[in-house]
């Protein structure tokens, strides 16, 4: 007899329960951030355009512009803004409409 | 009526000799013309007279003299009478097909002269009625066919495919004239029919003899492994029609020889006779096949078939002398019939499939299965008749070959009926090994038919292939002949059970056809099968999805867009697969039997993989050449140079031996 | 920002039909219907067909994990299939190269209608590679639905799959602060 056979059925089933239930790993997942508007300026806001990767972050005029379908989670943003944003821990982007991926945050500092 | 058959058939002979006649007199495109259609005409008065005595089982007979050879006399037998309705199909049809395939000039009528010459000596072997007869037009069918092979002599590959057919046509006549010089002393006379009916007078040490060269010297002809090597030499090297004509009748006409032998000269022999003759032909059929699927010749593939077909034909007969010796009368007639219908069917087909390769050949410039293709497109009649042939060849329903080869399958299932256990093992092992060969030859005819027509040209010449001035009415009348052969077989079983009721004396008609059109094998309880209603339902279950297609509702417009292909960008010829790659598995399989011979070489060495060309070299072993035949010329040689002192060209030497001959003969006739 | 057709291609000369997926209109509303039509046949059996345009592989090693016991694509109707002729979506991947263009074109235009497509990863919106010389920096065939993520996990996938047949709703989560129009 296959021993896989023997030490699955004494662990169980291992398959998740997505959709029905959340599955407990998509805790851990690496999520597109999202930012304080209070704390972004100008000048945070061109250091963090400068540093993504992925052409996710624009800036225009009195706001930072997140393509979220864009984002690869790298965390580059917010290591270089600290304390601006904070991981949204969404991982269910999917979307039949890629405009509503784009979030704009107006800046702190003003148009 | 047996006078209407004698007219018909010296009507035959007179047309064909003024056939070739013409074509000397006139070697012009009329003259070419005149004497096709004489060729034809003289085809018809042989199929007519070959119909009229089977069906009529006339006795014919002509008693022209006794003179210094022996005597002069014609008979048709019923057995015979099957062949010369063969011959005259083929004749008829071949003469169809001469006008548009050759070109006129002195070449094509020396060639003509020498084909009208075959056909007539085939004609007068089958109606031989004495040994002389029979042996004279042997001689004379096989010299004029090697003139036939020599019709472009020039090219060495000819040259020595006609040697090869004429030395290996003349071992088998030495076997052939002891056969038969044996037989007619013990019986006292030359005549065969008196052979015949003295033919339990024979001991058994001299029937076994008999038997043994019959089957030998018939073989050579016949094309039984491993006298077989001629045919894949000289089939090819011949015109298409001279392919044709070799395929279809002489090879018939040493199954012939071998049949008259068996079944009208000996007696009732031992098992073995029956089990040898079955060995020998399931091993041609295995073989034949097998070293076909490696052939990319056309016609060489072609002529390995004509083996395993010859194969089939010998195992029905060995196998119907078995039963006969085993006391199962009807089941030896019913493989007796079958053989005879499998000689009629292969005729039909394999000549038509020669005839369609010389059209192509014409057209193209090729006959290598590697570079044509995609001619279904440009040449749809051409390729239509060509399925006709491929589909009766392969054995496939509702045509003519699956109808042959079924009875003989039944014939062969029934060895249970048999006493002995090891003929009944014995018997099993010959149709295990003839549904091997059907398998086998499915797959080599639709490599067949698949790589020339099917698909994308592989080379230029293929590409630019059409339809316009390719002979088809021979072609056309020999595909409408295997439609009626299978759907017209309850008539066909019905003239071959008189022909065997004549031959053996065991008539089973009423167990072969029962009512309703359909067959059974020979026992009530054992089989049934319906070629007219098989052919009807078949055409008839197409049409069912058909009309679903042609009737349905449409939802939706079609759209029509590219075969799916992988997504590759642009389809070429060389991605298709060749007949040498189809081949592949059978290839792989039975390794062991062809013991190949590979060679491959590349321009460079380079590690990154641009090494240039590749050259792959593919050589299968000849191994009856190599192991059976070079041995015993390298033997004959050697006894030639040990002779050789004998002739030393010295004149005194020759004037000792010429006394000490006379001393001899004056010693001898004075005692 | 739509993905639009970038070069025209030999394989057929009319443009792929009904896949307005957009708000209002009587268009739309007759492009609304088709998908409840194709939902309703697809959704409870859907056969994807998966193409790669030049990914990196991280969005394939996601792919892949959906056959395994833990994610088991099956469960919810969900198979894999080689062959364009029986494939309902056609799920690409990577930034849409222009070596893969024929491939791409030809394998959707051999998959019959009504057909889906889902685009996977950052790729497909012009993330990590823009519009260079060797790629599109997006799909060239029309898209159905987005599965953004660089890769995203096998549970946004199977979200994303069943978004695509209307057996979940979209969950772009709270709004915070959307752009008022396409961006």
């Amino acid at each position: 007899m296959a021993l896989w056979f023997l030490r699955g059925t004494r662990r169980g089933v291992v398959t998740t329960t997505y959709p029905k239930r959340a599955d407990p790993s998509s805790a851990h997942l690496p999520t597109p951030p999202t930012f304080d508007s209070a704390a972004l300026n100008a000048s945070v806001a061109t250091r963090m355009v400068a540093v993504c990767p992925s052409r996710a972050l624009e800036l225009e005029p009195g706001a930072l512009i997140l393509d979220r379908g864009r984002c690869t989670a790298c965390q580059r943003c917010l290591t270089v803004g600290a304390g601006v944003g904070t991981p949204s821990g969404q991982f269910e982007w999917a979307t039949r409409e890629p405009a509503r991926l784009r979030l704009s945050f107006p800046l702190a500092g003003g148009a | 009526m047996s006078s209407a058959v004698l007219s018909l058939l010296l009507a035959t002979a007179a047309v064909w000799l003024l056939a070739a006649i013409t074509a000397v007199v006139s070697p012009s495109r009329v003259g070419l013309t005149v004497a096709a259609c004489l060729s034809s005409l003289g085809g018809s008065c042989a199929l007519a007279g070959g119909l009229i005595a089977v069906i009529t089982r006339a006795p014919v007979h002509l008693y022209v003299g006794a003179g210094l050879a022996g005597e002069t006399s014609f008979a048709l037998t019923p057995l015979a009478a099957v062949f010369v309705i063969a011959l005259g199909l083929v004749a008829t049809a071949i003469g169809a097909y001469l006008p548009r395939y050759h070109r006129p000039g002195r070449g094509t009528s020396v060639y003509l002269v020498a084909y009208h010459g075959a056909l007539v000596a085939s004609l007068v072997v089958l109606c031989a009625g004495s040994v002389t007869v029979f042996l004279m037009a042997w001689e004379s069918m096989t010299l004029t066919s090697y003139l036939l092979i020599l019709r472009h002599q020039r090219d060495l590959k000819v040259a020595s495919g006609a040697f090869l057919f004429l030395a290996l046509g003349e071992a088998g006549f030495a076997m052939i004239v002891a056969a038969l010089g044996i037989l007619a002393v013990q019986a006292g006379s030359l005549n065969l029919a008196v052979i015949a009916a003295h033919s339990g007078r024979l001991a058994p040490g001299w029937q076994d003899a008999v038997f043994l060269l019959a089957l030998l010297g018939f073989g050579f002809k016949a094309g039984l492994v491993p006298l077989h090597i001629w045919l894949p030499a000289a089939h090819p090297v011949a015109p298409a029609d001279g392919s044709g004509f070799l395929s279809g009748i002489v090879t018939k006409l040493g199954v012939y020889g071998f049949a008259m032998v068996a079944f009208e000269l000996l007696p009732r022999g031992p098992v073995w006779w029956g089990l040898l003759a079955m060995a020998l032909g399931a091993l041609s059929a295995l073989l034949g096949i097998l070293y076909a699927l490696m052939e990319r010749d056309w016609k060489r593939f072609l002529a390995y078939s004509t083996i395993e077909n010859i194969g089939i034909v010998m195992m029905a007969l060995g196998a119907s002398l078995t039963f006969f010796e085993s006391a199962q009368p009807a089941v030896a007639a019913l493989l007796l019939i079958a053989a005879l219908y499998h000689v009629l069917n292969h005729a039909t087909y394999k000549t038509l499939l020669f005839l369609q390769t010389g059209v192509v050949e014409h057209v193209t410039g090729l006959r290598d299965l590697d570079r044509l293709g995609g001619l279904a497109r440009r040449m749809p009649v051409t390729a239509a008749l060509t399925l006709v042939g491929t589909l009766g060849i392969a054995g496939l329903p509702p045509l003519n070959g699956f109808v042959s080869e079924w009875l003989v399958f039944e014939g062969l299932f029934q060895g249970f009926r048999i006493h002995s256990h090891l003929v009944g093992v014995l018997i099993v092992v010959a149709a295990a090994t003839l549904a091997l060969t059907g398998g086998l030859a499915v797959n080599a005819f639709a490599r067949a038919f698949g790589m020339p027509f099917l698909g994308m040209p592989r080379s230029e010449g293929a590409a630019r292939a059409g339809e316009g001035g390719q002979p088809m009415a021979g072609a056309a009348l020999l595909a409408a002949a295997c439609l009626f052969l299978a759907l017209g077989a309850p008539l066909v079983l019905t003239g071959m059970d008189q022909v065997v009721a004549a031959t053996t004396g065991t008539n089973i008609l009423a167990r072969l056809i029962v009512p309703g059109l359909t067959v059974i094998p020979a026992h009530t309880n054992f089989s049934a099968f319906s070629p007219t209603y098989l052919a009807i339902c078949l055409v008839a279950m197409l049409l069912v999805p058909l009309t679903i297609v042609r009737t349905r509702r449409r939802s939706a417009e079609d759209r029509r867009v590219p075969v799916w292909a992988g997504g590759i960008m642009r389809f070429r010829p060389r991605m298709q697969y060749t007949a040498t790659t189809h081949a592949n598995p059978v290839r792989v399989t039975f390794d062991g039997l062809y013991r190949p011979h590979v060679e491959v070489t590349r321009a460079s060495d380079d590690p990154a993989g641009r090494s240039g060309p590749v050259h792959y070299r593919f050589q299968v072993t000849p191994l009856f050449e190599r192991y059976l035949y070079h041995p015993i010329i390298r033997l004959a040689e050697l006894l030639a140079k040990r002779l050789q002192p004998l002739q030393s060209g010295d004149v005194n030497l020759y004037l000792l031996y010429v006394f000490i001959t006379v001393l001899i003969v004056y010693a001898v006739a004075v005692r | 920002m739509n993905p639009t057709v970038r070069q025209p291609w030999e394989l057929s000369s009319a443009p792929p039909r009904g896949r307005q997926s957009g708000t209002g209109g009587a268009l739309a509303q007759a492009g609304d219907e088709l998908r409840r039509r194709s939902s309703r046949l697809l959704g409870r059996s859907l056969q994807i067909r998966t193409i790669d345009t030049g990914s990196c592989g991280a969005c394939e090693s996601e792919v892949k994990l959906l056959a395994s016991p833990h994610y088991d694509l099956h469960r919810l109707g969900l198979f894999f299939t080689p062959a364009p002729r029986h494939a309902d979506c056609l799920l690409v991947t990577g930034p849409g190269t222009l070596a893969m263009d024929h491939a791409l074109l030809a394998t959707y235009e051999a998959m019959p209608d009504p057909k889906i497509v889902v685009a996977v990863g950052a790729c497909p919106l012009g993330g990590v590679f823009g519009p260079d010389q060797y790629s599109h920096g997006g799909v060239v065939v029309p898209i159905d639905v987005v599965i953004p993520g660089c890769p995203p996990s096998p549970l946004a996938l199977l979200h994303g799959l069943l978004v695509a047949v209307d057996r979940l709703a979209e969950r772009l989560g709270p709004d915070l602060r959307t752009s008022g129009g396409p961006g």
